[in-house]
């Protein structure tokens, strides 16, 4: 080992006290952003996975205009060509077509409006999740008086399995009301506040009679996978388009809910630049106050014919050691806690956010060079945190340095 | 005979005008090789002052410094430190040994800043160990020596790279008489078998009693200067 790397490493560890409170406070902010950063990935993910997988889809294809007006004249009347194209993609695995209207549903005790969503139940159940949602009775199986409605909603118009509901809906080509007996056939729970008041599902064939349409209001798909539906350049998102066709991925559809995720991603970078500062900050002290501690020695090496590029190096080499130290075990420590909470969970309790109830435990997502990459930034950053004491030490002159005066 | 140290019209001030002192004022001397030197005065007259203008250490308000005709206030702080690394020894009242290095590392320390070879590194500090007596205790630390051994490994640093000129600010200040007076004998050996340089700053009347010169400062100036 040379004379700069023995005197810097002896000086590191000369004062194992202070030494290690300082590696401390530069692992334990590494390993906080690493756990944030594996929290915030888990948390994106749990959400993007929540909204898309329980309902939404990946992406949903809609006659432009519909979800302005969301009225149900403004429907898909070229359904068996989307059929044909989306069979042309390799990008879609699932579609499911809807109808969509707002309904009335009118028990013997109650009554409430819905969202009434008509489905096909076996291509819906590859899509989203409402087969799974079932709490009670049996999921859609094509019977005509079939209706599904929310646990939740069954409190409220005080019904049922097989309990009587008649909904009532505003038909198309004029707006004339419509009327149809349904019997409670299953009872869902998403967890979920407005899906479970305010939504009621029927058969897809029904719904269009109920609507006096001959088409749907969206196709919900499911791609590859989730990031799928952020890759521009596959042929579906061309193939779908028309002049009277729109189709949009999730994030289009529920752009509050992409806000907060790039807000996530940003908040991220703003702790990652409080934590950095900090340690930053940290280190200087640190090394300003072993650097005062050692004037007089600072003086004698200098008077000994040591340049001061040579204590400049000796500064910065302690400053490198400190950091890499510390990155090393932030690392670990980061890594250990984002595993061990990435296997037992963070639990929200269905808590609710931008409309979308986190109504599963979130797990950190370990992603191994993000990780590297912070723990290569802190030990940058302490590095870069010993230059100014290091001119410092450097610039001292040895007749004051040894009379300790500053 | 060249000198080996030359100063001229030497002053050195701290503060300024109603706190202005005078440390040294017009200082000229000029000091042969192989001389035994001692600068003596009361505390205060400007001797430390002095001893650290000669080596480099501190930068005089007026006048310059000669060391070997070099004159050390035209040289960068680089050159500064390449000039006191291979040309000056400095020994310290406080000894000033590096603590996180033991004696033979101390030892060896300017050696290395100069890039001599291991082999003969080695070969140097352990003869130079023995020179001073303190043969078997190569690996302890400052801290682990007394106070007269860490003065020895002070003086055998100052040695150990052979330089023209060894500077000693009261080396035998924090030593007991018996201590002082062995390491004042080792350094009066080295001078006459080495013939190296040697000044000293002090107010021990042993150094007196062993220098050729003795040059008495009083308030920044040389009011005497005796030669034996």
């Amino acid at each position: 080992m040379n004379l700069i790397a023995t005197l810097a490493q002896r000086n590191t560890f000369r004062n194992y006290r202070r030494t290690f409170l300082t590696v401390l406070l530069i692992a334990c902010g590494l390993a906080a952003l690493i756990f944030t950063d594996s929290f915030v990935k888990g948390m994106v993910k749990t959400m993007s996975n929540i909204s898309t997988q329980t309902y939404l889809g990946h992406a949903q294809i809609h006659k432009i205009g519909y979800r302005a007006s969301n009225d149900v004249d403004e429907y898909l009347t070229d359904f068996p060509r989307i059929v044909e194209l989306l069979s042309l993609q390799e990008s879609v695995v699932h579609f499911s077509a809807r109808t969509m209207s707002g309904a009335m549903l009118s028990s013997s005790a109650n009554i409430s409006s819905v969202l009434l969503i008509g489905v096909n139940g076996e291509s819906e159940a590859n899509v989203g999740e409402l087969d799974n949602a079932m709490v009670e009775g049996s999921y859609l199986t094509g019977n005509n008086s079939e209706l599904l409605i929310g646990y939740d909603l069954a409190d409220l118009l005080e019904v049922s399995l097989g309990d009587r509901i008649v909904v009532t809906v505003s038909a198309a080509h004029g707006g004339d009301l419509s009327q149809e007996l349904f019997r409670v056939s299953g009872l869902f729970k998403f967890n979920d506040r407005t899906m479970d008041n305010n939504m009621a599902f029927i058969n897809l064939d029904k719904s269009k009679k109920l609507l006096n349409i001959k088409g749907v209001h969206e196709v919900a798909l499911t791609l590859r996978d989730l990031s799928s539906a952020d890759d521009s350049s596959l042929p579906l998102w061309r193939a779908l388009k028309s002049e009277t066709r729109e189709i949009l991925n999730w994030r289009e559809l529920v752009p509050q809910l992409n806000s907060v995720l790039e807000v996530s991603d940003f908040s991220t970078l703003i702790v990652s630049i409080i934590m950095f500062s900090l340690v930053a900050l940290g280190l200087i002290n640190s090394m300003f106050m072993s650097i005062f501690e050692r004037h007089q020695e600072f003086g004698v090496l200098l008077a000994l014919g040591t340049r001061p590029t040579q204590i400049f190096n000796q500064i910065m080499t302690e400053g490198m050691l400190i950091g890499l130290i510390s990155a090393a075990m932030g690392f670990v420590l980061g890594l250990g806690l984002s595993v061990w909470i990435s296997v037992v969970g963070i639990d929200y309790g269905h808590l609710e956010m931008s409309g979308l109830t986190i109504n599963e435990p979130i797990y950190p997502v370990i992603d191994i060079s993000a990780f590297v990459l912070l723990s290569v930034s802190i030990f940058t950053i302490t590095t870069l945190s010993c230059i100014y004491p290091a001119i410092h030490a450097a610039r001292l002159s040895p007749s004051n340095a040894m009379r300790k005066v500053a | 005979m060249k000198s080996v140290i030359s100063t001229q019209h030497l002053c050195r001030y701290f503060g300024k005008k109603e706190t202005l002192v005078k440390a040294l004022d017009d200082v000229s001397i000029n000091i042969e090789p192989g001389e035994f030197t001692a600068i003596i005065g009361p505390s205060g007259s400007g001797k430390s002052t002095l001893l650290q203008l000669i080596g480099g250490l501190d930068t005089p308000t007026q006048g310059q410094v000669l060391l070997d005709e070099s004159n050390i206030g035209s040289m960068t702080g680089s050159e500064l430190s390449d000039f006191r690394r291979d040309h000056i020894g400095f020994i310290f009242q406080a000894y000033n040994l590096i603590p996180v290095l033991s004696a033979e590392e101390n030892i060896e320390y300017i050696m290395l800043l100069q890039g001599v070879p291991m082999a003969e590194r080695n070969q140097r500090v352990k003869e130079i160990l023995q020179e001073v007596g303190l043969g078997g205790l190569e690996k302890r630390r400052p801290s682990q020596l007394s106070g007269g051994q860490q003065q020895r490994v002070a003086v055998a640093r100052a040695m150990v790279s052979r330089p023209s000129l060894i500077l000693a600010d009261e080396p035998t200040a924090n030593l007991d008489s018996h201590t002082g007076a062995a390491l004042l004998d080792m350094m009066k050996e080295l001078n006459e078998n080495e013939k190296m340089t040697f000044v000293f700053s002090t107010h021990d009347p042993k150094i007196m009693e062993r220098a050729k010169r003795i040059i008495t400062l009083e308030d920044g100036k040389v009011v005497s200067d005796e030669r034996r």
